[in-house]
């Protein structure tokens, strides 16, 4: 409810804590190569990569290790240069099974990349600037890890006007927005001409929030030239980042003397997506690394680190300094991250970062006490669905109408209504538990048929 | 390669929480009561200290009989017992104050399910209770302000034997509220004695500027909505004004009518409860509203002198259906990710 001005896109959404800025988050440190790297051959929302090296093949960094058979599967490389230990069959937790190659990386300073035959945008045509994504095998860096080669084959179907530039931080205590803004000016603008010319779109919005605004000015100000997107600096507000929340919020206003436009007429690409689009097309290199944040104060040297496909979690974080005896670490950030079980699983395409936890950094959570029915989570609820009745439902095993008729299946568990519940119930679990047994109601009847 | 001893804890996201916390809202809520709790005692003297003690305790024991231990430490047993003894004519016997503070709880809460689940405020059943039993006690127990008496002696009612006559008479300690005066056609107190509460009145009722500086205190704190006590007290100061506009002989001015009676208490501290109030922000001006016409309604219309508790339960039953008639539509599909 607002009194005066434009009714805001959506209402719910929570002010987080405002996070202290360092100097540090701005820079982008390398991290070396683990000595054994594991590559599953789904890294990412989609299907599985086909292998085309076997147990004992030497390899080198950038070289083709798994290639696409599907369209919704993008190519692997070799992060590292080595020899292939084996491969094996893995538990995953979409597909059953997954194979992974072990790679056992070459120590020393041999890994030298060179990259390949650069694609620069304004002398290439949109085809085959679009064949060059996917051939760098590169999915989304905004955590949904989709390939970008399909997203883009999609929003070329649906003949989008507005290319949107999401800068916007997805978790709290995360600084790639900032890296990348500072270390991959040049990458971004490359990028955002890449793209440009693949949709055949004029127009482009980069959205950041208000701590990240004067980099992106200073970055669109240094431009050499040519079109720049018009820049939307947003006041602070969790999770606005969402793509399609982020939609909503630049549709309806007019930029700059730019007219509004219809929230189905844009598609969004992340910054780090952005990024290293332009950074692989003009080194023509393949996607065989990726930025991500390691925070939290179980950490000596958080911030911003490249890190080679594949390195286990473990591996990264103890590069960063990680202290004994973490209280947990999450895969994420700690508003969405999952907590993890064991360190020594790779890190995969498209993750954003990781949170080492320290013993005593996060006060024990209360017992859940019952629902006050205050109203907070219904007022903090992005997408206005109702988490104080789902939560009621959810008690109840009532499944079917959480989701029939109170739109369970729209959450994207986003946290906010577990965060702001003054009563510590843990809703977000509730919602995750209850839509695993809808689907496993759903698919029942399925199996009963088929036997 | 990680050392085994290693174990991680496996918690569910969110892994941060913004600090809310139940037990923090009754201890503001009880913080935002303080000013005029000191104020009722140093007014009424014994006998508000009285009142309010026992009704905490009795609220205290309920809860201890109904619930588990440690139900004891969300305070809000605490509130509910002192909302009860401020909102309960001082010299009343505190017998009648420890029943009501019982049923408050045990009925009021606990046969409703507890915590969060009462669909009348509890003080208010503890209240309403009182009244449909004792209503000569309710509607006569007043105390004169600022008696001399007031810090070594109680009334002589205060001490009557459960289900006795009372020793002395209710009429011999005072005389009329504001509000029964006004209903009798009297113009009622001087307006700066009925804001700062140097009137006749229930215990924690009278001084509607300290009950508004609670009040504000809570909305600074984000322990209520201030929709709720705004909308509420909106409708009623309009409708008052328009009343007082038509026939000033019959209905008091505006701020005689948002000072008097236990309509400060009510909009700050007894609508705004989360468990009775509607839970989404459209729900909560339509119920404010509602409750402010009817709280202006019974007042002038029916034979009580004071509404506002009608007004709370009767609001309060509307609640689950302003619910549901402000259900939160979900947004079109593709808002999210």
């Amino acid at each position: 409810m607002r009194v005066f001005g434009r009714r805001p896109a959506f209402s719910g959404g929570i002010r987080l804590p405002a996070h202290q800025r360092r100097e540090a988050e701005a820079t982008i440190r390398q991290l070396p190569f683990a000595p054994r790297l594991l590559l599953p051959l789904r890294q990412h929302a989609g299907a599985a990569s086909t292998a085309v090296v076997r147990a004992g093949d030497e390899v080198f960094r950038g070289q083709l290790l798994a290639r696409a058979d599907n369209d919704s599967a993008v190519p692997l490389h070799a992060p590292a240069t080595g020899h292939v230990l084996r491969i094996t069959e893995q538990p995953d937790a979409l597909a059953g099974t997954v194979q992974v190659i072990e790679l056992a990386a070459l120590a020393g300073d041999t890994q030298e990349y060179t990259g390949g035959e650069s694609h620069d945008p304004d002398r290439c045509s949109a085809d085959e600037l679009l064949a060059a994504i996917h051939e760098a095998g590169i999915v989304g860096l905004g955590g949904e890890a989709g390939s970008t080669h399909r997203r883009l084959v999609h929003a070329r179907e649906r003949a989008v006007r507005v290319l949107v530039i999401n800068g916007i931080e997805g978790e709290p205590g995360f600084s790639r927005v900032p890296a990348m803004l500072a270390r991959h000016g040049a990458d971004v603008l490359a990028g955002l001409r890449c793209l440009r010319k693949v949709l055949g779109v004029e127009r482009a919005v980069l959205a950041v929030e208000t701590p990240d605004g004067a980099a992106a000015r200073n970055l669109l100000e240094a431009a050499p030239g040519g079109t720049l997107p018009a820049l939307r600096v947003l006041p602070p507000r969790y999770p606005q980042g969402a793509a399609g929340l982020l939609v909503r919020t630049l549709a309806g206003g007019a930029v700059d003397g730019h007219p509004a436009f219809a929230a189905d007429e844009a598609v969004v690409f992340s910054l780090a997506t952005v990024a290293e689009v332009g950074r692989m097309l003009s080194g023509g290199l393949a996607m065989t690394d990726q930025v991500i944040t390691l925070a939290g104060e179980g950490l000596r040297e958080p911030g911003n680190y490249r890190v080679p496909l594949g390195t286990p979690v473990g591996f990264a974080l103890e590069q960063a300094g990680m202290r004994p005896e973490p209280d947990r670490v999450l895969a994420g950030g700690p508003m969405r991250g999952q907590a993890l079980a064991a360190l020594d699983r790779p890190i995969v395409k498209g993750a954003t970062g990781f949170v080492a936890v320290a013993a005593g950094e996060t006060a024990d959570v209360p017992a859940s006490m019952p629902c006050i029915r205050c109203g907070e989570c219904v007022a903090a609820c992005p997408l206005e669905l109702h988490p104080a009745e789902l939560g009621f439902l959810a008690r109840r095993d009532e499944w079917q109408a959480m989701v029939e008729d109170f739109h369970l299946d729209r959450c994207f568990e986003c946290g906010c209504c577990a965060y702001v519940c003054p009563s510590h119930i843990p809703l977000v679990q509730m919602f995750r538990t209850a839509k695993a047994q809808w689907r496993r109601a759903q698919a029942r009847p399925a199996v009963e048929a088929a036997t | 390669m990680m050392p085994a001893s290693r174990r991680l804890r496996l918690v569910a996201a969110p892994h941060l929480h913004g600090g809310r916390a139940v037990p923090r809202l009754m201890l503001h809520s009880v913080i935002a009561l303080l000013p005029v709790t000191v104020f009722a005692v140093v007014v009424f003297g014994l006998a508000a200290l009285a009142t309010i003690v026992v009704a905490i305790l009795a609220c205290l024991l309920a809860e201890r009989a109904f619930a588990p231990p440690s139900a004891l430490g969300d305070g809000s047993a605490m509130l509910t017992g002192l909302l009860l003894g401020l909102s309960l004519p001082p010299a009343l016997p505190l017998w009648m104050v420890a029943l009501g503070g019982f049923l408050a709880i045990g009925v009021g809460k606990h046969l409703f399910g507890g915590l969060g689940a009462p669909v009348f405020h509890p003080v208010l059943v503890g209240r309403v209770f009182l009244q449909a039993a004792f209503p000569a006690a309710m509607a006569q127990a007043w105390v004169a302000p600022l008696t001399g008496a007031r810090a070594t002696e109680l009334p002589a009612t205060s001490l009557a034997l459960p289900f006795m006559s009372p020793a002395a008479p209710y009429d011999g300690l005072s005389g009329a509220t504001p509000l029964t005066a006004v209903k009798a056609g009297d113009t009622g107190a001087p307006l700066a004695d009925l804001w700062l509460g140097t009137v006749a009145g229930s215990v924690g009722e009278t001084s509607a500027l300290l009950l508004l500086l609670g009040g504000i205190y809570l909305v600074a704190m984000r322990v209520i909505d201030w929709r709720i006590p705004v909308a509420l007290l909106a409708t009623v100061a309009v409708l008052g004004a328009a009343l007082h506009g038509l026939d000033a002989e019959r209905h008091p001015a505006m701020l005689t009518t948002l000072g008097s009676g236990g309509l400060m208490l009510g909009a700050w501290f007894l609508a705004s409860d989360p468990s009775v109030s509607p839970m989404t922000r459209r729900g909560a001006w339509i119920y404010g509203l509602a409750i402010g016409a009817l709280v202006v309604v019974i007042r002038q219309y029916s034979g009580q002198a004071e509404g506002v508790m009608y007004a709370l339960l009767l609001g309060s039953a509307l609640t689950p259906h302003i619910d549901r008639w402000t259900r939160p539509q979900p947004l079109p599909e593709g808002a999210e990710r």
